[in-house]
């Protein structure tokens, strides 16, 4: 047994005793400190590098760590071995992609606008808003030695008088609160209900003067972030809302990556409970407690998630998702309860699931495709949700077809050496002057906030900028020098944003040939999905009319860059919208409206789903699109005429 | 019904490279139709051969190799000797000897030997680098320097030292430069657009796309060069429009076919009968797929290469 102690820069500590050939990563994990591993500790990325402070570990120089790091201390946590008691440094930079989980102020309209949004466009589509949630008062004859029914049937025979209903059920929380209850408010009380055509669920009863607010939650489970809102399901006013990373995200970055950690003894358990008691319950906790609602007053909620992550989060084998034949355990599911995935709510909460298309198309899109509407327009649209994998659906009211091209995480920060999700400290937006070669950046936090490192919007302005200004080849190759391109042993190029004296972590803010090189091929996977889809279509990019972006990658992302980098195709700049988390907004329309869900599950059924890899023609539009901003210059008209 | 001919005419057309000086200076390119299309319209500069020799001089495992070059003391001689085979158009000159990974010769040795070279022959010189690309970031500025005036081609400029390549051989020595990739239109394209970019000339880059020997997935190379001239020819793509010169030798004699020897299959006869049929099958193929140039090994395949390309055009 070594004893290892983590400490952290904030001062703070932690010990845990490791047995022998334990890495430091595993024990990390143990130990429950946040060290990110995106590559499932393969020694690829190098992000889990920490400093070693005092003792010897059995550990490898990797191409992630210069000779004077070395030097220093610094090592890959995932291939160092513990072999003496040791101190170790986890710097910020580490655990930066943390979880800071965040409840929304939503006293600015802003959080809550694009939800009013959803509503009202919902509503423009004829769609009822209502679900089959509902609080009604109910009167009964106390009872007394000539009227000796118990107090559950006379509950039910009163509820069934007056809504008319053959059966009433009661689940067992209700029975436990019956008996006080109805004396307390003189057999007069308010019963939170679902009703069917012949049948009555009573979900909850509270004494008649009390003010009952049914309460939904929707989240969205992305691989990288979680995001979750409490409605009032009568209103559909937004209560509150929270994001918060993905508790698994130090099982792997990827879905690949969770899924093979899935297989590992205990790992189906272990990621489900990283996503339901370590990031869910944490939110639903804080929302609640920030506003001073009751979490057991939560009576239903709905996930749109990716296949694999509604997989993991209902505890179900995830690994024939990423084996040929790809065939997901369901495509659309009802029986899900929260009391059967220990989700804090009201134990008998339904789960409303946004419907699978495929392995690699999720209820994400097809949440998120209701909400853009795409299915209710005559003329074209595009709808596209940047994630660790990219999803296209285009079509228009007629038909639908989507496919799921791998970004890999690029977009939120992975596979870049200084990449980070969009939190504070992100670099978020870019310019470049071309003659100086300085850059002046907008960072995530405001005022004062130090750059860490550098989000998905972030990469596009940087990229698009450096090849504007002749510093970067359309392959990504540094073809200028200047105080701010450095080029190590190797000669690889890399572009410093921040030297490290500017910047808030322990080494230059750069972006490197190696990280653009990533970005390039990310970028490459959007367009050629793009292309492909259309030329199997016989269309081209003129024929769209709207192109609506989703996903993580930033708020900000700056539309023109994109198409200077060749990742979205050039029209103009006016056809593009970005509609923010479609997934969390779906999953809102599909708690909110059952008209909504049952449209969400038809747009599932009626969409095709094309898979990539089996067209032919998809690599060679790979290849030609991995090159700035494409190798078939014609297809970018606005960008030639910017170079010239 | 009578047959009418229907001449499929191209407005675009192949850019000319010119290789060497004077008398014996060869021009790659200039046609406006497919590859041996002649009933369409002009083939204005034939297909060209070139012989290929290395820094390490001659392969005696190969009996008719050894009895051509028989009496040559230096590369310079076999040079020489190259360039007066039956049917050979130019000589080329592979510096394999460079390769870190094999024997590693110094820079200053190899150009040594490019230096000798250029004062033996008076007809066209091609050299090609080591295949490593750092060394020939290295190397082949050097080699552009001591080939200056010759009008050489010099290959082996790739997506990762393209820039040291170019600037030199395009740039500074006003040579050609050989842009090479790996059997993909794109990659190819991508090459030729980054190097225009960094000044070298569209008219000094003949493209080496790549090849494999027949029978080993070779239907890739003749989807690649297809599709290549037909962009270049078709929809007039200017960055596709640089002439093709395949190298030849390597792939075809590295396949099990010209290596196995004749005891372990006695069945299948000589091994240099079918390293030549082997290095002709690939040739043949290269030209009908879009090549304007091979580069070959042996004297046979030469001299029978040769043969086809003035039968045809």
């Amino acid at each position: 047994m070594y004893k290892v102690t983590f400490k952290f820069e904030d001062g703070s500590q932690v010990e845990n005793y490791a047995t022998e050939g334990e890495t430091l990563l595993e024990l990390a994990q143990k130990s429950n400190v946040v060290i990110d591993a995106p590559c499932s500790g393969n020694a690829s990325c190098g992000k889990c590098k920490i400093k070693l402070l005092e003792g010897q570990m059995e550990s490898k120089k990797t191409r992630h760590i210069t000779d004077d790091e070395f030097d220093q201390g610094w090592r890959l946590a995932c291939i160092s071995e513990l072999t003496n008691d040791v101190e170790v440094l986890v710097p910020d930079i580490a655990s930066a992609f943390k979880s800071r989980m965040k409840v929304a102020d939503l006293s600015s309209k802003d959080e809550i606008q694009i939800f009013q949004q959803t509503k009202e466009s919902i509503e423009f589509a004829g769609i009822d808003l209502h679900n089959s949630l509902d609080v009604v008062e109910v009167m009964m004859d106390p009872p007394s030695l000539d009227d000796t029914m118990p107090d559950n049937e006379r509950l039910a025979r009163a509820l069934r008088k007056y809504m008319n209903l053959k059966t009433v059920r009661f689940p067992y929380s209700v029975l436990l609160k019956m008996p006080d209850v109805l004396r307390e408010s003189d057999f007069t009380v308010k019963c939170v209900i679902r009703t069917t055509p012949d049948d009555m669920f009573v979900y909850d009863i509270f004494p008649k003067d009390y003010d009952v607010v049914i309460g939904g939650l929707a989240i969205d489970i992305g691989t990288t972030t979680v995001s979750a809102l409490i409605i009032n399901m009568e209103t559909g006013e937004i209560l509150a809302k929270a994001s918060s990373g993905n508790g698994q995200i130090r099982y792997g970055a990827d879905v690949i990556n969770r899924i093979i950690e899935s297989q590992k003894p205990g790992g189906q358990l272990r990621l489900q409970k990283a996503v339901i008691e370590e990031t869910i319950n944490p939110m639903v906790e804080q929302m609640c407690s920030s506003i001073g609602f009751s979490k057991k007053q939560i009576y239903r909620m709905c996930i749109a998630s990716n296949t694999t992550m509604n997989h993991l989060f209902a505890g179900i084998n995830a690994d024939p998702l990423r084996m040929e034949p790809y065939i997901p355990a369901f495509f659309k599911t009802n029986s899900l309860f929260a009391s059967d995935l220990g989700i804090d709510v009201n134990p008998d909460a339904h789960i409303i699931v946004a419907p699978n298309i495929g392995s690699y198309v999720g209820g994400d899109i097809t949440a998120g495709t209701f909400v853009s509407m795409i299915w209710n327009k005559p003329e074209f649209s595009l709808f596209i949700d940047l994630g660790t994998n990219g999803e296209l659906v285009f079509g228009n009211s007629d038909f639908l077809m989507s496919c799921a091209c791998s970004a890999g995480p690029a977009f939120e920060g992975g596979d870049i050496s200084c990449g980070m999700r969009a939190t504070d400290g992100a670099i978020e937006a870019c310019t470049i002057d071309k003659e100086t070669m300085e850059p002046t950046c907008i960072i995530v936090g405001g005022e004062g906030e130090k750059p860490i490192g550098l989000c998905g919007s972030g990469i596009i302005d940087v990229i698009s900028e450096l090849y504007l200004a002749g510093i970067i080849d359309p392959k990504g190759k540094f073809i200028r020098e200047g105080k701010r391109i450095k080029r190590d042993e190797y000669g690889t190029g890399s572009y410093v944003l921040a030297f490290e004296e500017e910047a808030g972590s322990v080494k230059d803010v750069e972006i490197t040939e190696v990280d653009i090189d990533n970005f390039i091929r990310a970028k490459g996977a959007i367009f050629s999905a793009i292309q492909t889809m259309l030329v199997s279509l016989d269309f081209d990019v003129s024929m769209i009319d709207n192109v609506y972006v989703a996903g993580g990658i930033g708020s900000g992302i700056n539309m023109q860059n994109a198409v200077n980098i060749g990742m979205f195709p050039d029209i103009p700049q006016e056809k593009f919208h970005y509609v923010g988390n479609s997934s969390l907004s779906g999953s809102y329309a599909m708690l909110l409206s059952t008209e909504s869900e049952r449209k969400v599950y038809e747009i599932a059924q009626n969409m095709t789903y094309m898979e990539l890899s089996t067209v032919p023609s998809y690599m060679d539009e790979f290849i030609g699109a991995c090159f700035l901003p494409h190798t078939d210059i014609n297809l970018f008209p606005s960008v030639k005429a910017r170079m010239e | 019904m009578p047959f009418n001919q229907k001449p499929q005419k191209f407005s675009a057309k192949i850019n000319t490279v010119t290789i060497g000086t004077g008398d014996k200076a060869i021009s790659l390119g200039g046609e406006s139709v497919l590859p041996f299309y002649t009933f369409d319209g002009d083939i204005e500069n034939a297909p060209k051969v070139g012989v290929e020799i290395t820094d390490n001089g001659i392969d005696d495992s190969l009996p008719g190799i050894k009895a051509f070059y028989d009496g040559c003391a230096s590369v310079a001689d076999m040079a020489k000797k190259a360039s007066q085979m039956e049917g050979a158009d130019f000589v080329v000159l592979t510096l394999v000897g460079g390769d870190p990974n094999g024997d590693n010769k110094s820079v200053e040795d190899l150009v040594a030997i490019v230096k000798e070279v250029v004062a033996a022959v008076d007809c066209p010189l091609v050299v090609k680098g080591c295949s490593n690309v750092e060394k020939d970031a290295a190397l082949l500025p050097k080699v552009a320097e001591a080939c200056q005036g010759t009008n050489a081609l010099i290959m082996s400029a790739k997506e990762e030292n393209y820039k040291a390549v170019g600037a030199s051989v395009g740039l500074a020595y006003d040579l050609n430069m050989g842009a090479e990739s790996a059997v993909d239109i794109n990659l190819a394209k991508q090459l030729n657009v980054i190097s225009t970019q960094l000044g070298v000339k569209a008219d000094r880059i003949a493209m080496d796309v790549g090849t494999a020997a027949v029978g080993y997935g070779y239907e890739y190379v003749v989807s690649a060069m297809d599709r290549i001239r037909g962009a270049a020819l078709s929809q007039d793509d200017a960055t596709l429009q640089m002439p093709i010169i395949t190298p030849v030798a390597n792939d075809s004699w590295n396949v099990k076919e010209a290596v196995a020897s004749e005891e372990d299959f006695p069945e299948w006869g000589p091994r240099e009968e079918r390293g030549i049929g082997m290095e002709i099958m690939t040739a043949a193929s290269d030209l009908v797929s879009g090549s304007n140039a091979v580069i070959l090994r042996h004297p046979q395949s030469v001299a029978t290469i040769a043969k086809m390309v003035k039968e045809l055009v």
